[in-house]
This record gives C-alpha cells, structure tokens and sequence, in this order.
C-alpha cells in the first residue's frame, strides 16, 4: 500500500527540490513585464512572459535597489534572481534581486561610446559651431512631413516671420530607413542652399530617437556647410546630434523660435536705427549751433565797432573825472581867494583910515613913516577915509627923541 | 582629427547681409555718438547709415510665402 502524504509534504518536498537545484537558485530570465503592480507593502508582483509562456515574479522591497528604473507593462527586461516555490499556494514564482532593461541597456552604452568618440575627436568643439544668421530667408527644414514637430516649425516660423521660405525634407526618422534619410535630407538642403537648416523630430523612446545618435548622422550634420539646429525629441533627450549641431533646441518649437528672426522686432530695430542717427545728427547740429551762436557773441563783443564804443565810453568817463577834479581845483581856489580877501580886508590901511588913523605922504606921494622926511615948511598929504589934504609943516617934534628922555 | 567645416557661402559676401549691414549701423551710430565729430563727418556717417538702412530694407523680402516639400526628384512641390 503506497504512502499517503499531506499537501504540504508535497509541496515541502517540491521545495526542497528548487532550493537543491543550482541552476533554479541564480537564474536570469529575459522577458516582457505584464500585470506589474506596486503592493502598498513595497513588493512588486508581476508576470514575466514571452511568446510562448509566463511566469511569476515577485520583487521584494527589501530587494528594490536592484531596480534602477520603475518597472512597468510592455518592458523588455532581464529578471536576476532565484526560482522557488511558495508552499502556500503550492505556486513557483521568481523571487526578482535584480532588473535590467533589455536592449536599452545596451544602446545607452553605445551612445556614451559614440559620445566620448565623438567628443575626442573634437566634433562637439565651439570653434566649429557656426553661428545662425540672424536673418534666415529660407530655413530648411528636415523631419518626419506628418507629426507635430514640422506643424510646430511652420507655425511658430511663420507667425515670427511669415515671409521666410520654409523648405522641407519629409524625412523618415525612425527605423532602419531613418539614418540614410536624414542624411539625404542635409545634402538636399546644402544643395538648395537654404540659410539654416532645422534637423529633428517629435518625442518618442530612445529606440524612437535613435537614428540621431547614429555616427553617420552626426558626421553628415557636422560636415554640413549650412548652419544646423538639432531639435530631437523632448528637452530631456540629448543626442549626439545635438552635441554636433551648430546649436541645440530643446523643442521644435523652440527650433524655429532660434532659427527664423521675429519681424516685427525686426522692423522695429530699423525703426530705431533711423531715429537714434536722425536724434544723434541733430544733436551734433544742435551742438555746432550753440557753438557758432557764442562765437557769436565773442566776436560782436570783440568788433572794432565795439571797442570804439567802448573807447568813446571810456573818453566820456574820463572826462567827466577830469572836470570833475578841474571843478574841485578851482572850488578850492575860490575859496582860498574868498579867505585871502578876507584876511587882507583886515590887512586894508582903508579900514584904518576910517579909525582916525590916516596915511601921509609927501607932495611926490611918497609914504612918510618918519618926521626926519619932512622938514618945517615943507607941504604933505593926509590921506583919509574920503579924501586927501594938503597940509604944510609948521613944526617938527621929535617924538622919539622926547620919549627917550 | 575632426573635418573642419567650409567656409560659409562665398555668394553672401558680396552682397551685405543683414546682419552685416546691422553691425555696420551700430557703428555708424557710435561714431555719431562721439561728441567731437565734425558736422561733414557727421553727416557723412549719417547718409551711410540711412543708406545702409534703405538696402537692409530692400533686401527683406516682404512676399509671404508657402512651405515647400523637397520631391523624389529633388524638386519642389508645395506642402
């Protein structure tokens, strides 16, 4: 009679098997993830499957570090880990320590090998970057003909600037067609001989964006003689050609916002040009103007007709001054001469006259100051206030003589 | 080694772009700027200025345009 075991001997038995099998302990299992869901708890339970089977797969939170991005349907990944069975539900699953992305994996590892390429061979270098003109009369443009990136371009190029020639290359720009048809699209434009040149696409996966991280794309954008604009995917993907273009736009829009001049601005800086050299021109006339009017005035002040003028002034004034001083001079004289009249009017022997004094002389007119000039007989003349009298001597007395006695 | 690019269109520097043409106004202004030009400089630079704004202005094409579409031939149709 055979032996009759509970369930979970079997499945403690089917355990014990996974656990002793070397293989099922350190495995990695290629597939795509299905029914991926984050457990509160931190654990992510999902299904791992291929065209033909599935299996469970679980991810503990204490494992999450092996999981550098988040995990969701549709990816290609390859699940590190050990295959064991849960006894509970009698189910095998594979207990994830480790995902990596398939596939993606391996193009970011060619793209940083191009990028370091590339970069030392001094491709992304500024001294070869070429300025875009600032006046692009025909932009070519080199993208996908369906798709929101050319609607972006034309629209925002020709609302900055609705004379501007758009040209476009309908290039395919993803798959296996896409690195040639690009490269064609460039030497279409370098044959047409457009002013600028917009290279890109919409966004998408980095597969999507890949032929732009083609080196045969970079090298065709960098040996370009037209000034390129990368514009590829989103502003958070960076691919070599925009390492290579002469200038990177985070966005087809933004593309055609740095490749075509806004007009009005355009206008506007003319508008401002004539005004500041009409204003500075006037304002050099203005400033000779002032000058020449104060020459002007110098050359009236320093005029020969002014200096007589003045010179007249000056004769006036000068002898006003000297008649000035004449008129004191003689103001003085007559006073002085008033004074001296005075002072000889007392000095006047006519004053003395009118006293009783009077004033003899001899008959000649002689003045007799003495009684030794006449002699007894002798005729004088006594001159008084109102008139003269003849008088003879009769006696002589020496007044002197008797004094002295 | 790293090919060097051409040299830009040799077609374009006979013929002032705008750019050019602007680089030259700004000089022109910042001469007229200097307080010690002469009235003969200044009207002189004052005439190429206007002159260089009046060749800026004919050489903007003021004639909307359709996009174009580069066809299997490498002509073009419109888009």
């Amino acid at each position: 009679m055979q032996n009759v075991y509970t369930v979970a001997q079997v499945n403690s038995y089917i355990r014990n098997m996974f656990t002793q099998d070397f293989m099922l302990q350190k495995v990695r299992i290629r597939g795509e993830v299905s029914n991926c869901k984050y457990h509160s708890s931190g654990h992510i339970y999902f299904t791992l499957k291929d065209a033909k089977s599935t299996i469970s797969c679980v991810m503990f939170s204490s494992d999450r570090k092996g999981l550098p991005f988040r995990l969701s349907e549709g990816q290609q990944v390859i699940a590190s880990g050990s295959v064991d069975v849960y006894e509970r539900d009698g189910k095998y699953q594979l207990y994830a320590r480790a995902i990596e992305l398939d596939g993606i994996g391996a193009l970011y590892e060619k793209y940083e090998r191009l990028k370091a390429d590339l970069a030392e061979r001094g491709m992304f270098a500024e001294q070869y970057k070429q300025p875009i003109p600032r006046y692009v009369r025909r932009l070519g443009v080199v993208t996908a003909q369906t798709g929101a990136a050319v609607r972006d371009i034309i629209n925002i190029a020709s609302r900055r600037n609705p004379y501007v020639q758009i040209i476009l290359y309908p290039a395919i720009v993803q798959g296996e067609a896409a690195v040639p048809s690009i490269i064609n699209g460039i030497h279409a434009m370098e044959r047409l001989q457009v002013d600028a040149v917009i290279v890109g696409r919409g966004g998408g996966s980095i597969e999507d964006l890949w032929a732009f991280n083609e080196e045969a794309v970079a090298q065709a954008v960098f040996d370009c003689s037209i000034p390129i604009i990368s514009a590829v995917g989103h502003e958070t993907d960076v691919t070599i050609t925009d390492f290579v273009a002469d200038l990177r736009a985070p966005t087809p829009s933004a593309a055609a916002e740095l490749a075509v001049c806004d007009f009005g601005r355009l206008e506007e800086q003319m508008a401002e040009y004539a005004y500041t050299m009409q204003h500075l021109c006037r304002r050099t006339v203005q400033s000779y103007r002032s000058r020449l009017g104060q020459y002007g005035v110098r050359l009236k002040y320093l005029s020969p007709l002014n200096t007589l003028r003045m010179k007249k002034t000056q004769a006036v004034s000068l002898e006003e001054r000297l008649q000035a001083v004449m008129e004191k001079r003689l103001q003085e004289s007559r006073h002085r001469l008033a004074i001296y009249a005075e002072h000889m009017k007392g000095l006047s022997p006519l004053d003395k006259l009118s006293q009783g004094y009077a004033y003899v002389s001899d008959e000649s007119g002689k003045k007799l100051s003495g009684v030794e000039q006449v002699d007894v007989g002798e005729k004088i003349r006594v001159c008084l206030k109102d008139g003269s009298l003849l008088a003879e001597v009769r006696e002589k007395e020496n007044g002197e003589k008797e004094r002295r006695k | 080694m790293a090919k060097k690019k051409e040299e830009n269109k040799p077609e374009e520097e006979q013929e002032l772009s705008l750019e050019d043409s602007f680089a030259q106004i700004e000089e022109v202004i910042r001469r007229l700027e200097t307080e010690d030009i002469t009235l003969e400089e200044s009207f002189s630079a004052y005439n190429q200025g206007m002159a260089l704004l009046a060749k800026c202005n004919e050489s903007i094409d003021r004639v909307e345009k359709k996009v174009l579409k580069v066809n299997e031939d490498g002509g073009l149709d419109e888009f």
